[in-house]
């Protein structure tokens, strides 16, 4: 216990909180030890100290002081004591709801917006199909007519009278390009029967073969009739003559009724 | 005035605190309020003798009680009597009011803890009444050289260490160690023979 009296002579000094940095240190150092004599010290220290607090002359604190401090006693015995009371209503705060009700009408307008939207796009692309079908045919259109204008307009181009059945009646008028095609034209032509249409047909010079089925089409309104044939016989040659007959919508592969105009090739 | 806080209580009243103190537990305000009753002067007294302010000394005192309100089981009847660890109690903070006020942080950690589990009482201190010990405190402690008495308060009152103590009274280190020492020895063998 030698060791232990070196520190007895700081235990009181400790306890009294009188000791200078290094003496503290070492002692607080024996006392992580595990010496249960001078830790036993120190506690028996503390409480000599602590007597001092009766040399203090003693001194009545104000009114005030006792009564600023039961009614904060009282008020936190009460706290602590009275059952919490639920809000009747609910425990989430109205600004919760309103911010939940704010979402949920953000929420369905979103939808009702998202799904209009959708539809304005699918009508928007089905107009822009609509009128990508449109220039197509324009375009078509467009191609015809000046492969009809070349044809017409083309010296080399042959010209084909085809006469009606009908003395009194209209004649078509063919023009032949060995290269673009033919154009076979007419005025005051009249309308097929119903569910009809008017078809040309290549009757060729060979004995024996029959006409050739081509192209089908209708008057307008006007009675103004122009079919344009893209893809005729190579040889114009080996073609006796055209001829166009009514036949049901859709075509035939040989002609079913007398042709109405038929026009010879030289 | 010292001897009145006292002349009111009897030997009987000691186990008095122990009582209160379990009422405490149970947030029962009137025992709280009887605790304050009984200590007060003395809490108050002490805490006045360190901060020589009456203002700030009640804002401490009220610190203390709330303390003692709101962590009451903090303190451990079994180890110790409730007088000391309140007065403990009372002269940390006391001291660390001061020395932040005078900003001497760098002695914070010298102090012992804020809130004590326990002053462990020597065997003699059973037997003696709180009116008979502050009597005899204060009489051993007039025995004191002036000295003795100085340096124990400069140490005990206002939160000095033994250097500061020595530049203080301007007496060299050893001395003030001894007189502390010894002096503390005396009040200590004082109160054993009053037993």
């Amino acid at each position: 216990m030698k060791n232990c009296d070196q520190f007895r002579e700081l235990i009181e000094a400790y306890a009294l909180g009188a000791l200078d940095l290094e003496d503290r240190a070492a002692l607080e150092a024996h006392l992580a030890t595990g010496c249960a004599e001078c830790a036993k010290a120190v506690e028996e220290a503390r409480w000599l100290v602590s007597q001092l607090a009766y040399t203090a002359p003693q001194a009545d604190p104000s009114d005030m002081l006792k009564g600023r401090l039961m009614q904060t006693v009282r008020a936190e015995a009460e706290a602590q004591t009275k059952p919490r009371v639920m809000p009747a209503k609910s425990a989430i705060p109205f600004w919760l709801w309103a911010g939940v009700a704010a979402l949920l009408v953000f929420s369905i307008y979103s939808a009702w917006n998202a799904s209009r939207l959708q539809t304005e796009i699918r009508e928007a692309n089905s107009r822009a199909a609509t009128l990508a079908e449109e220039r197509q045919k324009v375009e078509q259109q467009l191609a015809a007519a000046k492969l009809e204008a070349k044809i017409l307009m083309d010296p080399s181009s042959v010209k084909i009278m085809l006469p009606g059945s009908d003395a009194t009646g209209p004649q078509l008028e063919a023009k032949w390009h060995s290269q673009l095609g033919i154009v076979v034209m007419g005025e005051k032509i009249p309308m097929p029967s119903p569910h009809h249409v008017l078809q040309l047909w290549f009757i060729p010079k060979a004995p024996g073969m029959k006409p050739m089925p081509s192209m089908m089409s209708w008057p307008d309104a006007n009675g103004k009739f122009v079919m344009l044939v893209s893809n005729p016989p190579e040889s114009m040659d080996a073609t006796k003559a055209i001829a166009i007959t009514e036949e049901p919508e859709g075509g035939s592969p040989w002609p079913t009724t007398t042709p109405l105009w038929v026009g010879g090739v030289s | 005035m010292f001897l009145a806080a006292f002349t009111s209580r009897g030997p009987r009243e000691v186990p008095l605190d122990a009582t209160l103190l379990t009422s405490l537990l149970q947030k029962d305000v009137s025992a709280f309020e009887q605790l304050y009753d009984r200590h007060s002067r003395l809490v108050y007294g002490l805490v006045l003798r360190i901060l020589q302010q009456a203002s700030t000394s009640e804002e401490v005192v009220q610190d203390v009680f709330l303390q003692l309100w709101r962590n009451a089981d903090q303190y451990d009847s079994s180890r110790g009597p409730f007088v000391p660890w309140l007065c403990t109690m009372a002269r940390n903070r006391a001291l660390d009011h001061l020395r932040l006020k005078s900003e001497r942080q760098r002695r914070r950690e010298d102090l012992p803890d804020e809130l004590p589990s326990a002053v462990v009482a020597p065997d003699y201190e059973k037997a003696l009444d709180e009116k008979r010990r502050a009597e005899r405190v204060r009489a051993l402690m007039a025995s004191l050289s002036p000295q003795q008495k100085k340096a124990i308060e400069l140490a005990y009152f206002e939160g000095l260490s033994h250097s500061e103590i020595a530049a203080t009274l301007k007496e060299p280190l050893g001395t003030v160690k001894s007189w502390i020492r010894n002096g503390l020895l005396r009040l200590k063998e004082g109160l054993q023979a009053t037993t």
